[in-house]
């Protein structure tokens, strides 16, 4: 039952409890046990429970919002380097789909290019796409698709980069960028049946020195046919002055008009 | 011991273009962790603690039951380690236990690169017993055992060191389970982070009606029903108890 605390002392200076204290039984307030709570409290802790924000569109609905990019690490950006590097430094690079091979196999295309100063550069294309989203190689970003590796050469060799890559079944060309020029497999093949540069030049030339060393000719050819005609002609008249002896000499021809 | 085992099929999702196998990337390499401001104390291990105090107490004392009840105000933070033990619950700490922790702790860390430290003084609460198959009355039992208090909110023991969250949690977590009171593996940023989500449980609580508010202005005559230790509490803790999920 409730029992009723005697009042002792002025009232300012007694503690503040209130005036009535529930004494039902003697079970400390501290327990091993969890003590059974008033109905009251109880109701109370149900009225005060935490409720969770609830927003009008579940945040499951809403796009996901993309989480921060980590901090670029340095190997990442050494990579890159070496991306751009070799885009800037080599003439020719060509794109070519690796298929798994053998080690040792690996090992001899790489030395048959070497010995034409063509390089094999494996990239990751996680690192090579967006270096070259953002340079002027952005055509070439289809390629960078699934297992590639790229065979970089200052030269532009294409005939004997070629030959070595008929011999190994397991990697295939898809393009190729020469002199900052896109090329696709044909064209690579096209490239490689160009003569090289210097027959190039020397055809181009001859052709070129072609009309000018046609010009005293072709100013030549009208009085060289004249001249032609007449002699002809000389010789057609002696022809018949030997059939027929007494016959007047042609008039000399000029020549100097 | 290598044995042939069948290869694992790979994991593959649905992706746009039929089924995705995932590919491996490139590796992000972690930073190794920065141990430079460690300082080790002497000892590494943990001290051994008495079971008796050197001056044992003559007197017998009351149970003083409220040592245990509500949050802690001592040895609620880190001092020197780095992970320790986190206690959800008041209780008594007495011998048994502590040498529980000092050997578990001692057994399972490397004293060259972990040290670790109490935040719990020796036992000195003396508690009484009386003998067994008595009836009541006679007056007080003699003085049984001493106990140490550790109210909810306490630091344990701290480990430090050079040493991972991952590498100490299990034997943190074997030794916080076998505590008379519910106890949790901690580091610095998980009492941070449990601090954090605390606050903002009770920032972003859509209830208007809030157990301290009721308690503060006696809403209905609540207070009829509640300890005047309610105001302090807030109906987080009850007895011995903390209730996590409240506000």
């Amino acid at each position: 039952m409730a029992a009723l605390r005697g009042g002792g002392g002025a009232p300012w200076r007694r503690g503040w409890l209130p005036a009535l204290q529930l004494v039902r039984r003697s079970s400390k307030a501290v327990t091993r046990h969890w003590k059974a709570m008033h109905f009251q409290r109880q109701k109370l802790m149900a009225v005060t429970e935490y409720l969770p924000p609830r927003p009008a569109i579940p945040p499951c609905c809403l796009p996901r919002a993309e989480e921060t990019r980590q901090e670029d690490d340095g190997y990442a950006r050494l990579l890159r380097r070496q991306v751009e590097e070799a885009f800037r430094e080599n003439r020719m690079i060509a794109v070519c789909q690796y298929n798994s091979m053998p080690g040792e196999d690996v090992v001899m295309m790489r030395h048959y290019l070497r010995k034409h100063n063509i390089e094999v550069k494996f990239f990751l294309n996680e690192i090579v796409r967006p270096v070259l989203s953002q340079s002027k190689y952005k055509n070439l970003l289809p390629l960078f698709v699934g297992r590639n590796v790229l065979l970089v050469s200052r030269e532009t060799k294409a005939k004997e980069m070629l030959r070595v890559l008929k011999g190994v079944p397991q990697i295939n060309l898809l393009g190729a960028c020469i002199d900052d020029t896109i090329l696709s497999r044909k064209g690579v093949e096209n490239f490689a049946r160009l003569p090289p540069l210097e027959a190039a030049q020397g055809q181009t030339a001859g052709a070129l020195a072609l009309l000018p060393s046609q010009t005293s000719s072709l100013l030549q050819r009208s009085s060289a046919y004249l001249t032609a005609l007449l002699d002809r002609h000389i010789q057609h008249l002696q022809a018949a002055e030997t059939g027929s002896p007494a016959e007047p000499s042609p008039p000399q021809s000029s020549s100097d008009r | 011991m290598w044995r042939w085992r069948r290869p694992v099929l790979v994991a593959a999702r649905e992706g746009p273009g039929g089924l995705v196998v995932p590919r491996a990337g490139l590796k992000k390499y972690q930073q190794p962790p920065d141990y430079s401001g460690i300082v080790f104390p002497e000892k590494t291990k943990l001290k051994f603690m008495d079971k008796v105090p050197s001056v044992p107490k003559v007197r017998r004392e009351p149970r003083r039951l409220w040592d245990i009840r509500g949050p802690s105000r001592e040895a609620t933070d880190f001092i020197q380690g780095q992970y320790g033990i986190l206690a959800l619950g008041g209780g008594y700490l007495h011998w048994g236990h502590m040498e529980m922790i000092r050997l578990t702790i001692g057994r399972n860390m490397d004293p060259k690169t972990m040290f670790a430290i109490w935040r719990v003084p020796p036992p000195s609460k003396p508690l009484t017993r009386k003998s067994l198959g008595h009836r009541m009355g006679g007056g007080k039992g003699p003085i049984d055992s001493y106990v140490t208090p550790v109210k909810c909110g306490r630091l344990v023991v701290e480990v430090g060191g050079r040493c991972e969250f991952g590498e100490v949690e299990p034997f943190l977590a074997q030794v916080a389970h076998k505590l008379p009171f519910p106890a949790a593996a901690v580091s610095r940023e998980g009492l941070e982070r449990l601090r954090q989500e605390e606050e903002e449980k009770r920032l972003n609580n859509q209830n208007p009606w809030t157990f301290e508010r009721v308690v503060v202005g006696n809403m209905l005559g609540m207070r009829k029903y509640l300890s005047p230790y309610d105001l302090r509490l807030k109906g987080r803790y009850w007895g011995k108890f903390f209730l996590k999920h409240r506000v």
